[in-house]
């Protein structure tokens, strides 16, 4: 596989993780449907191990790149894990919506493992680590596109954490943005007095 | 505190999209430890799979 081959297939991978991160957004925009704490442990999780393929598209493929991902989805799918087995007695319940038939922790699980097998298997090939002329600097449009609305994702996250969670930990069961809710707490507090 | 992975791996991105590899890398395994401590905080209730 040439190593420009490899450039492009990770690409397509980092617009997978792209979609995924941005179905998240929209589940919580739309839906109304605001994440747990392991559920933002899992989005930073799609962030560790993205940023192996994002790494992949700026400087080529090596394979410490490809460690960085597998690392990545590795802690993924022990947190998903982890949050499979709170409910996975029959009768306790569940976090958020489903679709179809499964929940979006059981589907991130799924989907790490996919990242570490996809790596595993960009892994075998040799060839693309041979290349002995520098990299270009210039991205395509597909690459420079993934790696781009992957900043937009990674930033947006830091911003809708520190509006859910503030400076802290986040509750075990958020209702509502915790940095809106006290501004509105002090505002009502400052109208009182 | 939760906040606190996603800007490590922003910043990390910010040193790529630079072309400073090494910081790059820097910033991904701080990141990465970060999570992991965070994942250590939340999992210290026992699980109750007992059948």
């Amino acid at each position: 596989m040439p190593g420009d081959l490899s450039r492009l297939l990770n690409a397509l991978g980092l617009i997978l993780v792209d979609t995924v991160l941005a179905l998240a957004f929209v589940d919580q925009l739309w839906f109304r449907d605001l994440p747990c704490p392991l559920c933002i442990l899992q989005r930073a999780a799609f962030f560790a191990a993205g940023f192996g393929l994002a790494l992949n598209i700026v400087f080529g493929p090596r394979p410490s790149h490809y460690g960085a991902t597998i690392l990545g989805a590795a802690t993924g799918a022990a947190i998903s894990m982890r949050q499979i087995l709170l409910y996975i007695v029959p009768g306790s319940g569940a976090y958020g919506n489903d679709i179809f038939g499964l929940h979006l922790y059981t589907w991130a699980f799924i989907a790490f493992v996919l990242m570490i097998i996809g790596s595993a298997i960009l892994l075998l090939d040799d060839r693309q680590f041979a290349r002995t002329e520098p990299w270009s600097t210039h991205l395509n449009v597909l690459p420079l596109t993934a790696f781009m609305v992957f900043i937009v994702l990674v930033v947006g996250n830091v911003i809708s954490t520190l509006l859910i969670c503030g400076g802290g930990l986040c509750p075990d069961s958020p209702s509502g943005y915790l940095i809106l809710n006290d501004s509105l707490s002090l505002t009502q507090l400052s109208q009182a007095f | 505190m939760m906040s606190l992975p996603f800007l490590l791996f922003a910043c990390g991105l910010g040193a790529a999209w630079l072309r400073q590899r090494g910081a790059a890398m820097g910033f991904w395994f701080a990141g990465l430890v970060v999570l992991l401590v965070l994942f250590r905080v939340h999992m210290s209730d026992v699980l109750n799979i007992a059948l």
